[in-house]
């Protein structure tokens, strides 16, 4: 089982702004751009970085719904994703959907993030970002 | 023809952004696969990986004529668990030679650069005879609940951290969701993509060595079946197997004197996504590092994919099988799903009747997953002429090896190079 890691140095900022219901990443102000998966510095310009909350705008690069039992973790069946945040759409960050089923979804349409409760099987439920599409898309 | 020097490839061998083509040095001429072998791939059948590793480099050496002592070079996985060492070698043959020893070896992308380690090793006389072997044992190990093929995936430090809590694994959800993608990019419907597991199941029916030889695959049976992970079936997912495949790689001199037609090794390519191991990150999601080891393998090889008369993809998934053979220069990016359609990639099409035979054992999809290694079997035994799904006058050959962030191309030939 791997729980969010609230500890980790390059993943806790993440995991604890995901429990406050807010998103973050590793932002790099020199190249005005988030650097993703996390690193301790920035691989372009070697230099700093700090933790920026974003507005939780996003575009749906595709998503998975999955069925119950393909994942050993998780009982139930769920609807995952790559998520594009709008002030970095060069990364993909893996998010929760919550519609499911996700018959109405399609790539590349705009919403925002979410957070909803997820549980792994034996474990203690946890927040997780979650793909909300706007209405009317 | 003269060596290529790396400056000339990689001119010859340019690759769009995203990626790198390793820098491999030019080996066409100087070896060639000799002989071959193999276990039987099945289900679960609590068989030890190492016991079938050593079958099949016995039969390997057998149908190239040779003893166990004429073997001086031994090739496995340093990736999967189990392999054989030369320890298990000389024990089971009662030999005691020196052996030069690569866990550079395999399937996957190995299978291919295999190839080019080999042909080094004999070109600064480390080795002659080398045999490259690879076993695994999955279906057991996932019935016994001991091991998966996602352990590394889980294990490895940012996908446990980013992906794995959110449920994006295991492999089907990866390749599920850049299947959507591709959809939606270029319109493939689900019709279209089960052309792929349609192909390869009658392969495997035709095959006396595949998992799947008696079970039959219509149109309506697939689409009738449930999602796995959307827009994936089950039947676009690999087997999970147990067995093992090796073969033989000798000087292309010593080859032409030996007892079956000599398969050149005439180009090898391996290339990696920027982002590597992180495909969630990789700049286009609707292609394969295929893209990036191809042109280079082509390259080294003097040839091109309007020359290749029979292939072999790392079928994982149905997409990825799709996408390889368009990277690997067969149809324009996003045409994949109509080029795959009207018996294409059947063995009895040819290059000349417009198609390009993939996969006749049956593939990952329905021979076995030996992850590529029966796919170089199977693919020397067309350029030989004694496949059962027998490509008519086989005479270039490309195996595709994938591990998701990396692919590698080898470029076979029964022609003198």
């Amino acid at each position: 089982m791997n729980l969010p890691d609230l500890d980790h140095p390059l993943a806790g900022p993440f995991w604890a702004a995901v429990s406050r219901k807010e998103l973050q990443v590793p932002w790099c102000a020199a190249c005005d751009r988030a650097v993703w998966y996390p690193r301790p510095h920035c691989p372009h310009c070697q230099g700093d970085l700090h933790w920026r909350r974003l507005s939780g705008e996003a575009s749906l690069i595709s998503w998975c719904e999955v069925t119950g039992g393909l994942n050993p973790h998780f009982r139930e069946a769920y609807t995952c994703a790559l998520v594009s945040p709008l002030e970095s759409p060069d990364i993909r960050i893996v998010m929760r959907v919550t519609q499911n089923p996700a018959s109405s979804l399609r790539c590349d349409m705009p919403g925002r993030v979410d957070f909803i409760p997820v549980q792994q099987i034996g474990g203690t439920p946890y927040m997780a970002p979650a793909f909300t599409p706007y209405s009317g898309f | 023809m003269p060596a290529l020097s790396l400056q000339s490839l990689a001119r010859a061998a340019s690759v769009p952004a995203g990626g790198t083509a390793m820098p491999l040095e030019d080996i066409h001429g100087i070896a060639a696969i000799t002989g071959v072998g193999e276990t039987a791939v099945s289900g679960p059948s609590g068989r030890d990986p190492r016991q079938m590793a050593l079958q099949a480099v016995a039969a390997a050496i057998a149908d190239a004529g040779l003893q166990p002592q004429d073997i001086d070079g031994l090739m496995v996985s340093g990736h999967i668990a189990d392999q054989i060492t030369p320890e298990d070698f000389h024990r089971y043959f009662g030999t005691r030679g020196p052996l030069w020893f690569s866990t550079d070896g395999g399937a996957m992308i190995w299978a291919a650069t295999c190839a080019h380690q080999a042909a080094l090793a004999m070109r600064t006389g480390r080795a002659r005879h080398i045999v490259n072997v690879f076993a695994v044992d999955w279906a057991t190990r996932r019935a016994a609940g001991t091991g998966t093929p996602g352990d590394w995936h889980a294990g490895e430090e940012m996908k446990a951290l980013f992906e794995v809590p959110l449920g994006w694994y295991p492999q089907p959800v990866y390749f599920a969701t850049f299947a959507r993608r591709y959809m939606h990019e270029y319109d493939l419907t689900e019709a279209q993509l089960a052309a792929i597991p349609l192909t390869f199941r009658r392969h495997a029916n035709g095959h006396p060595g595949a998992v799947m030889r008696d079970r039959a695959l219509t149109l309506e049976d697939y689409l009738a079946r449930p999602a796995l992970a959307s827009p994936l079936r089950r039947e676009d997912c690999c087997l999970i197997s147990d067995g093992a495949a090796a073969w033989v790689m000798s000087p292309a001199e010593r080859a032409a004197d030996m007892p079956q037609i000599p398969i050149n090794i005439d180009g090898v390519g391996h290339g990696r996504i920027a982002s590597a191991p992180y495909i969630s990150q990789q700049l286009d999601l609707t292609s394969t590092p295929q893209v990036f080891a191809a042109p280079w393998a082509y390259a080294m090889a003097g040839t091109a994919p309007a020359e290749v008369d029979v292939i072999a993809v790392y079928d994982c998934f149905s997409s990825t099988a799709l996408m390889q053979i368009e990277d690997l220069g067969f149809c324009r990016k996003g045409d994949g799903g109509s080029f795959v359609q009207e018996d294409r990639l059947y063995y009895e099409r040819t290059r000349r009747q417009g198609g390009i035979p993939c996969n006749t054992h049956g593939g990952l999809l329905s021979h076995g997953y030996l992850l590529g290694a029966s796919h170089v079997v199977e693919l020397v035994r067309q350029l030989r002429g004694s496949a059962a799904n027998q490509v008519t006058e086989a005479q270039r050959a490309v195996y595709a090896g994938f591990t998701a962030d990396e692919a590698a191309t080898l470029v076979l030939s029964r022609r003198c190079a």
